[in-house]
């Protein structure tokens, strides 16, 4: 693997996360249990000393885990027992018990999955069925472990940021060019909208060929790499700031959208839409794998290629590149298009997600987005700024805001302690510098 | 860097203090996520479905979804993760919001709706407790027609399509419209125009304030809720219309009933969110306890108008 590639030590930015991760870590532990087959092999070890007349009611809700849990359990019970399994909603499962009770078929054993013992119904089964009051009551025990580490949700919050990152991308190289993009919250919008309405007026709704719903996407891209051109044409040509030509866009991206969509959420599309969103390629999600790759090739473009080092030139002193011969107005053209596909790629993830398009979508995120790629040290001024730093910016933002929900912060609490977070993150940054 | 230390010290420690303890008589938790907290009839839902679990020995996490459908997402997906043992949840957006109650379905969550529910057909809710929309439009309508006796009848709707209850109420509010035109054809209500608000204030001072250019004549404005209300009243206000025009409005916030109380708009159909937020947590609790609760639970509205402004001592509480 390339040295420069994997030089995170280098990034202040970097420590800062670590030091982010180590904190919701600690601050997330809460009891864990056994899932699956696992568990399922861990309640049988406890009702092993039944007797043979011995009745025995396993109860679980009805999700696929626990349909695993059944299975280890059945497997690892070594003799025939008189068992019955209640796979069922909590109203179901009290309905049974009674029964029982009622035909004086009390059970010896029963046996919790870890959601059926967090009912009410089973944390207060004294009062509610003092008929078990002699029946063996079977749980696992808990061990302690962070919930922020779970593997679920180190995924989730990847997939989270997923959107967020990957416009980011386009947005570090227009902020290296000493420019801003703020038009790609409404992009991602008017690329949702674009990519639903497509498919649900023009390529047969619910029942459109997965070619037509790929065609329907790069239409969506397309046109906002068009939107992303103008942008472009207008800084470079008519030498307006980038801030108010991206301003202006972002008015006319987001009118677009609510004109086409009529201010509603278009829904009418095929379930194979989601698959972008919601499938998973080695249990990574397809956003996920989308953006790390996506940061790969970025990176060779701005650290290997005569455009990366043109873009840098822009940003550090224009009149420099300009002497030096160096396509000042292609290139800048030229990012704010990358920057404008990015945020139609992520308008598409992002209606993949939701399952529909809707104008509302990707409000603010011009703001996340370009938190995200001063946090990962790219300089306002232009000239300064590498595409990994971006991607940690992004994932700091995201583990800020995964990390407070799941510790329960007010939502107020959040937006004062997410802004606070980056700008200490952004101090820490500075310290390592000077 | 001895002062950066202190500095993330003290972060560290604020952050743990947020972190609520777990009292002794803890069952579980509950994830809660509303449209907006901004908008205080979800923030009078959220502080009573937060008593009404206390008693019970249930935590909430109180979480917003800001009118922005994948934050909404990621805070259910959050929850999914922290495993609660059930979600209240008012969508942001009635049809996305589907796909994310698949997910909890998937993951055995019960999923509660509160005010507004998801249209979702594949999404099971277990049980969807909201205010009447239907019957309160209708509600509204009366009032309108109450206020309108004698004089012209142009009328404006402020709505909010994307929300399938304030949807609703605009059907209640059409049908009961209807009825009147083919009881009186002599004198017929018009609906001029129907305009999005979006539920906010600010969306609908600028519709209102464009209508009566468009239509200087109007007479009636019916909002489906009070910021949308409050906006048009501001309109008419600054073009010196106000006599001209009654509005009603929908929700009964204590901005509204004091509205209604000084005479600047005429009636409310006004819901109980505090009552919503009880009710959903009952039924949750039921849910668990292994009672079987009904699908849909409507709460009436009841009409609100200056005599009850004027009487009420409360006004700045919702019920």
């Amino acid at each position: 693997m390339n040295k420069t590639i994997f030089s995170f030590g280098s990034y202040g930015i970097f420590l800062v996360l670590v030091g982010l991760i180590i904190l919701f870590s600690v601050l997330t532990i809460e009891k864990q249990q056994l899932v699956g087959e696992d568990a399922g092999t861990a309640l049988a070890a406890q009702v092993d000393n039944a007797k043979d007349t011995d009745r025995i009611l396993l109860i679980t809700s009805v999700s696929k885990a626990e349909k695993a849990l059944i299975t280890g359990f059945e497997n690892s019970v070594s003799k025939e027992l008189q068992l019955e399994v209640l796979s069922q909603t909590p109203p179901a499962v009290r309905k049974r018990i009674v029964s029982l009770i009622e035909a004086n078929e009390i059970p010896e054993h029963i046996v919790l999955s870890n959601k059926a013992k967090k009912w009410l119904l089973f944390q207060q089964m004294q009062t509610n069925f003092p008929e078990l009051k002699n029946a063996k009551v079977a749980t696992i025990r808990a061990s302690s472990g962070s919930n922020f580490l779970k593997k679920e949700n180190l995924l989730n919050v990847a997939d989270q940021i997923a959107v967020i990152a990957i416009i980011a991308i386009g947005m570090t190289m227009v902020i290296i060019t000493s420019g801003i993009d703020l038009s790609v919250g409404s992009l991602i919008a008017l690329s949702a909208v674009i990519v639903t309405t497509l498919i649900a007026s023009y390529m047969g709704a619910e029942d459109a060929s997965t070619s037509s719903v790929v065609i329907a996407g790069l239409v969506a891209i397309v046109v906002c790499g068009i939107l992303g051109v103008l942008s472009g044409v207008f800084t470079t040509y008519f030498n307006i700031p980038s801030f108010i030509v991206t301003l202006s866009m972002m008015l006319i991206a987001s009118g677009i959208a609510y004109t086409i969509s009529e201010g509603q959420s278009i829904y009418q599309i095929p379930e194979s839409f989601v698959w972008l969103g919601r499938a998973r390629v080695f249990g990574i999600p397809i956003s996920v794998l989308l953006m790390v790759a996506l940061y790969f090739i970025a990176n060779i473009i701005m650290t290997k290629t005569v455009f990366g080092r043109y873009v840098y030139a822009i940003g550090g002193n224009l009149r420099a590149a300009q002497l030096s011969g160096v396509p000042i107005k292609k290139i800048t053209i030229i990012v704010f298009a990358i920057c404008g596909l990015l945020a139609g790629v992520g308008g598409i993830i992002l209606a993949s997600q939701l399952n529909s398009g809707s104008p509302t979508y990707g409000t603010s995120y011009e703001l996340y987005v370009i938190a995200a790629v001063v946090i990962g040290g790219s300089s306002l001024m232009g000239g300064e700024g590498k595409i990994w730093g971006t991607l940690i910016g992004a994932f700091v933002i995201g583990v800020i805001q995964n990390g407070m929900n799941l510790i329960g912060i007010e939502s107020y609490l959040q937006k004062i302690i997410l802004g606070l977070l980056i700008l200490v993150a952004l101090v820490i940054e500075k310290y390592k510098k000077t | 860097m001895k002062n950066l230390v202190c500095f993330l010290l003290v972060f560290v420690c604020t952050i743990s203090s947020c972190k609520k303890e777990k009292k002794n008589n803890f069952k579980g938790t509950i994830g809660l996520t509303v449209l907006s907290l901004d908008n205080p009839y979800f923030k009078a839902l959220a502080d009573a479905a937060q008593e009404e679990a206390a008693k019970n020995g249930y935590n909430v996490l109180v979480t917003s979804g800001d009118f922005d459908p994948s934050k909404q997402r990621n805070q259910i997906n959050d929850f999914i993760i922290k495993e609660v043992d059930a979600i209240i949840l008012t969508p942001v957006d009635s049809k996305s919001s589907g796909i994310v109650v698949r997910k909890c379905n998937e993951m055995d969550i019960p999923v509660f709706t509160a005010d507004m529910t998801t249209t979702d057909s594949l999404a099971d809710v277990v049980s969807y407790i909201a205010t009447d929309n239907f019957s309160g439009g209708k509600q509204a309508a009366d009032a309108l027609i109450e206020a309108l006796e004698g004089k012209r009848k142009k009328v404006l709707i402020l709505d909010f399509p994307a929300a399938e209850s304030c949807l609703n109420r605009v059907a209640g509010f059409k049908e009961r419209i209807e009825e009147y035109n083919t009881d009186n054809s002599l004198e017929q209500i018009e609906i001029v125009a129907q305009l999005p608000c979006n539920a906010q204030r600010d969306q609908g001072f600028k519709a209102t304030s464009d209508a009566i250019q468009t239509y200087p004549d109007l007479t009636g404005i019916f909002a489906i809720n009070d910021p949308g209300a409050l906006g048009a009243v501001g309109a008419l206000e600054k073009a010196n219309k106000l006599e001209q025009v009654a509005v009603i409005g929908f929700d009964g916030q204590p901005e509204g009933k004091e509205a209604i109380r000084d005479g600047k708009m005429y009636a409310d159909p006004i819901q109980f969110p505090r009552k919503i937020g009880r009710e959903t947590v009952k039924a949750i609790m039921q849910y668990l306890n292994g009672y079987e609760v009904p699908s849909v639970l409507l709460i009436e509205t009841s009409l609100y108008k200056q005599a009850d402004g004027l009487a009420d001592k409360e006004i700045k509480e919702y019920h």
